[in-house]
Formats: structure tokens, C-alpha cells, sequence
């Protein structure tokens, strides 16, 4: 009983972790068709600035703050100077974002130095509650309350919001939102920004979490991102978290039980969706 | 008058080829070079795995972020079975017709999974398929050894580097042969106006789900003969073969030297290996060059954005744009690919 409570709070906490980055790469994705294969080097940035910036300053929250503005700063570049130029062209899309992933991953290297990095957990939150007989680990806590907020304040500014309307309306037509005199592109801009600055602070609480950071760990999280996002839907906030929230879980068990099969369960899991219902379980068909 | 121009024109190109490939061919009598015989091997090898590449990416219009699995298909296949069998011509034979098998089953897979959705599908896909033959190559030790990879020994003809160097050459010429066969067909030609407007080629009767499959099934299997010459040029075998890195050396020899033209791969090849080559000796002189990959990827990066003919399309253009010969589609059918024996009349109608 305690082991199947302590690895679903394991997979909580990586589902919503997923969330954070499978959110914005499904809105970019929903509103712009654009697949943004840098996504996961944002995450690697935001774990990377994170922890640079806890180090240098002794604040966690100081961490997270390097790690947003590290997203918007370069979520703001990527779109305006590396996706615009080649927009409405899939091919080169595609092309130019796994790219920047590259280039992205490679800079953290030259700036951070190509080993591992140790990330530490602040004092307040490490350590552990013993509820019972069940050890509860705060940080994982912290991480599903974070990931929950976040998944609560995007569903509000999404569907009850003026901003909210404009997006979903152009995930389902952007033509005609463009029609009616808005500048479609400033909200790609925005939300481009938006998912760059999720991902950058799941990177941030990752971090610590998992204890060390190194560059390749932005590509191996988008992996399971793209996964999510299958799953979920394309531009479905509720359909990403409960797809993350079971990719995160179905990780956990497996990882304990059977952890060789854990990621290909996961890939299965998509190869079915993508077989039976390839615009994803909670998706909308378009 | 015009048909003869272009005869004259592209007999000037063969010639060209032609020239290369003599002095290739010579190169082991010029130069005592034994680095550079072993890195011109290499180029050849990663030629192949290049022009596999534009099958899918130039003439299909599939982008596909997992080619490196079919590579490393081949580069383990004739590894292990080297290893475990034994090193004889015969085992090597067999290595080719289980990787050739094992790449087109895979590629099967992948395709009838996500090529009938849109193109993001299929990148992923292959990107996580690729991910997962890397872990399972980590995770088997006691067929791969993981990370370390293994040596194994190759039949004694193969040995001698100068005897390696001109199979590998044929290797190029020949696949270069039959990939350009393969494009030329009307098969071929189905696959480029998949890739002009897939809709439309549908709507001619071609069920282009069918086609894009073959299509794959074609680069999956080139780029799995390529891992098994790759693996014999090293005699060694390990994860990396499945890395994403190589995967982005397909993207990066195919899109430097030019997407849907299949001879940009063989210049791609030669660009980057032989770029690569000298920025890692330049790694002596300022650590910054061991991070090559950035230069790389910047560069790609540049060429994506301004040039997205690479070098061989963009002189392709060019000359064609000097000859006051374009054709409305531009430079990609006018392909140094397919000069030559071009019949007058085309072959290929619509079969409508």
C-alpha cells in the first residue's frame, strides 16, 4: 500500500512535470501548426537557469524566476527570428525547430560546461511527512501543487478570459479569427511565449527533483512530451494533463515493477492511440 | 535545338562525374595518406545513408527525426552476426538480407502507423521509435555489450584498407545508380507530386499512403546498407549508431548539400564529414571546436532559413537560370540526378 502511494505520488509529480511541458507544445502546436521540436532544450534552459541562479543568489524562488524569464527571453527569439521567417511551411518548420534544439542543447555546454550538474532542494522543502506509515516527500508534493495551479490558472485564462476565447478560437479556425480583425500573429507570439515559459519552468522544478541536470535531458523529456501530446490532443489542455497525469503514472509503475518496459509501454500506448484515434483521446476532430 | 543544348550540357556534367569518380578512383596511387583514405571511405558509406535520407525528406516530403535506427539496424545486425556466427562472406550475406528484412519491417510499422496522418506525426514517431532502439540497444548487454559496444573481426578480404576503400566507392556509385533509377521511375515521379501537392496526386487515383510507404521502406533500407558498410569500416559497433546525432547527420549532409537532389547527399557527405574532421583537429587549439556540433547546427540553421536548395540545388537553380532553361517548377526537375539518358518523351503519364 505504501510503495503503490509513494510511486503514484512518483507519477503525479512527473505527469504534471509533463503537463508543464506538454501544455505548451500542444498550444503552440493546436494554434499555430507548428510541431516545436526546441521545446525540450527550453525545458533543459529553465532547469539549467534554475539552478544556476539558485546557486548564485541562494533563493529558490530567485531559481524559478531565472528560469521563466530564461523561457520568455527565448521563447520571445525562436519565434521572432527562427519561426516567423518560415512560417506556413511545415517541412522547413520542423527542420529549423529540431535545429535550434541543437543549438540550444550545445550552447548549454559551451555556457555550463558538458557535465552533470547537481541540483540541490531548498531546506524548506526536502525532507519528507510521515503520515501513518506512508512517507510523504515534500517536494513531490510541492511539484503536483505547482503543476495543479498552473493547470488551474491556464484553464481560467483559457476558457474565461477574452485571451482564452481568442486562442481556442484560433486553434479551431485562425483564418476567420483573422477575419474578424484580429492580429493572429501576436497571439502566436504570445502563446509561443507562454508554452516557452511553461516548459522552461518545468525544467526549474525538475531540477531539483531529480537531483542532477545535463543537456541531453531537455531531448529525452520531449520525447515523452510528443507522447503526451499524441495521446492528449493537439491544442486540448485538459486532454494534456489527463494524457501526462497517465504517461507520468503508467512511467512510475513500470519503472518499479517492469523498468524495461517502461518507456515502450508508453510508446505503445501511442502507437494504439495513434492507430484507433489519431486526433488523440480527448482531442477534437478537425 | 533546345534537346540539343541539353545533351551538350549534360554531357559536360557527366564528364564532370565521370572525372570525380576517376579520380577517387586513382586516389589511393596519389596519396600515401592512410587517414585520409579511411575518412574518403567513410565519406562514401555516409553518402549512401545521406541520399537514403532524400528519398524520404527531398523526393517524398517526409521528414523523419529517426533515421539513425535503420543505420544502426544494419551496424548491429552484421556486428552481431559477425560476432556470434562467424566471419565469413556467407554470414555477411546474411547480415544483408536480415537487416534489409528487419529495416523494411520497421519502416513498414512506422509508416502505415503515422504516414497517413499529417507530416509532424511521422517525425515524431520516428523520433521515438529511433529513442526506443537506443534503449533497447543500451539495455540488452548480453547481445550488445550497452554503451561500450563491441569489437568483432571481419572476413579477410575485407580487411586491407585500399581493397575497403573501392568497395565502399562501388557501394556509393551503385546505390547512387539505383536510388536515381528508383526516383526516375514513375514511381519516382509519384513520389514528387506527393511531395508538390499530396492532395492533388491523391485525387489523380494514386493512393498516396501506399507510395509514401514504399517510400520509406526504400530510404529504411538504403540507410540499413549503409550502417552494415559503416559497421564494417569500423569493425566495431556501438550506441551511438543510434543516436540522435546521427540521425542529424543525415539531416545535415542531406540539407547542406541540397534536399531533393539526391547527388546534394554525396556533397553533403564530403562537406561535413570532411568540416567535421577538421574542426576536431582544430580542438587542439580552443576547446570550443569540440563543440562542433553548434557550428553545425548553426549553419543548418542559416541554410533552412536562406538557402533551402542547399548547395547543389542552389547551383542547380542558378545554372538553370543561366541557360534561360527553367522550367516552372524550378531547379529540383532540372537535377543533375537525372540528366543524361532522359528520353525525349516522357514515360510516365498520369494513368488516369
Amino acid at each position: 500500500m505504501e510503495l503503490l502511494i509513494n510511486l503514484s505520488i512518483n507519477g503525479l509529480a512527473t505527469g504534471l512535470l509533463l503537463f508543464l511541458l506538454a501544455s505548451g507544445l500542444s498550444l503552440i502546436f493546436g494554434l499555430m501548426d507548428v510541431l516545436n521540436f526546441s521545446h525540450g532544450a527550453l525545458f533543459a534552459w529553465g532547469a539549467y537557469a534554475g539552478v544556476w541562479a539558485y546557486s548564485v543568489t541562494g533563493s529558490f524562488v530567485a531559481g524559478i524566476a531565472a528560469a521563466l524569464i530564461a523561457g520568455v527571453v527565448l521563447g520571445f527569439l525562436l519565434e521572432r527570428f527562427i519561426i516567423q521567417p518560415v512560417y506556413g511551411n511545415h517541412i522547413r518548420q520542423i527542420l529549423i525547430t529540431l535545429g535550434m534544439m541543437l543549438v540550444l542543447n550545445e550552447l548549454l555546454k559551451v555556457v555550463w560546461g558538458p557535465d552533470q550538474k547537481s541540483a540541490a532542494t531548498p531546506s524548506y522543502l526536502s525532507g519528507s511527512w510521515l503520515l501513518g506509515d506512508v512517507t510523504l516527500i515534500k517536494y513531490r508534493l510541492f511539484i503536483i501543487v505547482v503543476g495543479l495551479i498552473v493547470f488551474v490558472l491556464l484553464y481560467y485564462l483559457l476558457n474565461h478570459t477574452r485571451m482564452g476565447l481568442i486562442v481556442r478560437a484560433g486553434v479551431i479556425n485562425k483564418e476567420m479569427v483573422q477575419a474578424l480583425g484580429i492580429n493572429i500573429h501576436r497571439v502566436f507570439m504570445g502563446v509561443f511565449i507562454l508554452g516557452s515559459a511553461l516548459a522552461a519552468l518545468a525544467g526549474a522544478l525538475f531540477a531539483p527533483y531529480s537531483g542532477v541536470i545535463y543537456a541531453e535531458l531537455g531531448m529525452e523529456f520531449a520525447i515523452l512530451a510528443f507522447i503526451v501530446v499524441v495521446i492528449g490532443g493537439m491544442g486540448n489542455i485538459v486532454g494534456s494533463l489527463m494524457a501526462a497525469l497517465l504517461v507520468g503514472l503508467t512511467g512510475a509503475y513500470l519503472a518499479y515493477f517492469v523498468p524495461e518496459l517502461s518507456l515502450a509501454a508508453n510508446m505503445l500506448l501511442m502507437a494504439v492511440i495513434l492507430l484507433w484515434k489519431p486526433s488523440g483521446l480527448f482531442g477534437v476532430k478537425r | 535545338m533546345n534537346r540539343q543544348t541539353a545533351r551538350l550540357r549534360w554531357s559536360w556534367r557527366h564528364a564532370l562525374f565521370l572525372l570525380g569518380v576517376l579520380f577517387l578512383a586513382a586516389f589511393p596511387w596519389i596519396s600515401e595518406s592512410r587517414s585520409m583514405l579511411i575518412l574518403l571511405t567513410q565519406v562514401f558509406i555516409l553518402a549512401v545513408y545521406a541520399m537514403s535520407y532524400d528519398i524520404l525528406l527531398g523526393y517524398t516530403g517526409i521528414v523523419s527525426f529517426g533515421h539513425a535506427m535503420f543505420f544502426g539496424i544494419g551496424a548491429y545486425t552484421v556486428g552481431i552476426l559477425l560476432k556470434r556466427v562467424d566471419d565469413t562472406l556467407t554470414v555477411i550475406l546474411m547480415a544483408v538480407v536480415v537487416a534489409i528484412v528487419l529495416a523494411a519491417a520497421v519502416s513498414f510499422i512506422i509508416g502505415a502507423l503515422s504516414l497517413r496522418l499529417k507530416s509532424h506525426y511521422y517525425a515524431m514517431l520516428s523520433l521515438a521509435f529511433a529513442g526506443l532502439f537506443l534503449v533497447v540497444a543500451e539495455k540488452w548487454r548480453s547481445l550488445t555489450m550497452g554503451n561500450d559496444g563491441f569489437t568483432f573481426t571481419i572476413p579477410e578480404l575485407l580487411r586491407d584498407r585500399e581493397m575497403f576503400y573501392y568497395i565502399s566507392l562501388l557501394f556509393m556509385l551503385v546505390m547512387y545508380g539505383l536510388l536515381r533509377r528508383f526516383i526516375q521511375s514513375p514511381m519516382g515521379k509519384v513520389l514528387e507530386a506527393i511531395r508538390e501537392n499530396e492532395q492533388r496526386a491523391e485525387s489523380l487515383g494514386y493512393k498516396t499512403l501506399h507510395y509514401k510507404i514504399i517510400a520509406s521502406i526504400v530510404a529504411g533500407v538504403a540507410a540499413a546498407l549503409s550502417g552494415i558498410m559503416y559497421a564494417l569500416a569500423l569493425r566495431f559497433v556501438n550506441t551511438s549508431v543510434f543516436a540522435v546525432e546521427t540521425t542529424l547527420d543525415a539531416l545535415l549532409m542531406t540539407i547542406v548539400g541540397g534536399v531533393g537532389t539526391l547527388f546534394g547527399g554525396i556533397v553533403g557527405a564530403f562537406l561535413i564529414e570532411f568540416a567535421h574532421h577538421w574542426l576536431t583537429n582544430l580542438a587542439k587549439v580552443h576547446w570550443i571546436f569540440e563543440r562542433w556540433i553548434i557550428f553545425f547546427g548553426i549553419v543548418y540553421v542559416l541554410i533552412v532559413l536562406f538557402f533551402p536548395r542547399g548547395i547543389v540545388g542552389t547551383v542547380q537553380q542558378w545554372l538553370a537560370a543561366r541557360s534561360h532553361k527553367r522550367r516552372p517548377s524550378g531547379g529540383e526537375k532540372t537535377g543533375a540526378a537525372q540528366e543524361l539518358n532522359r528520353q525525349p518523351q516522357l514515360s510516365h503519364k498520369p494513368k488516369l
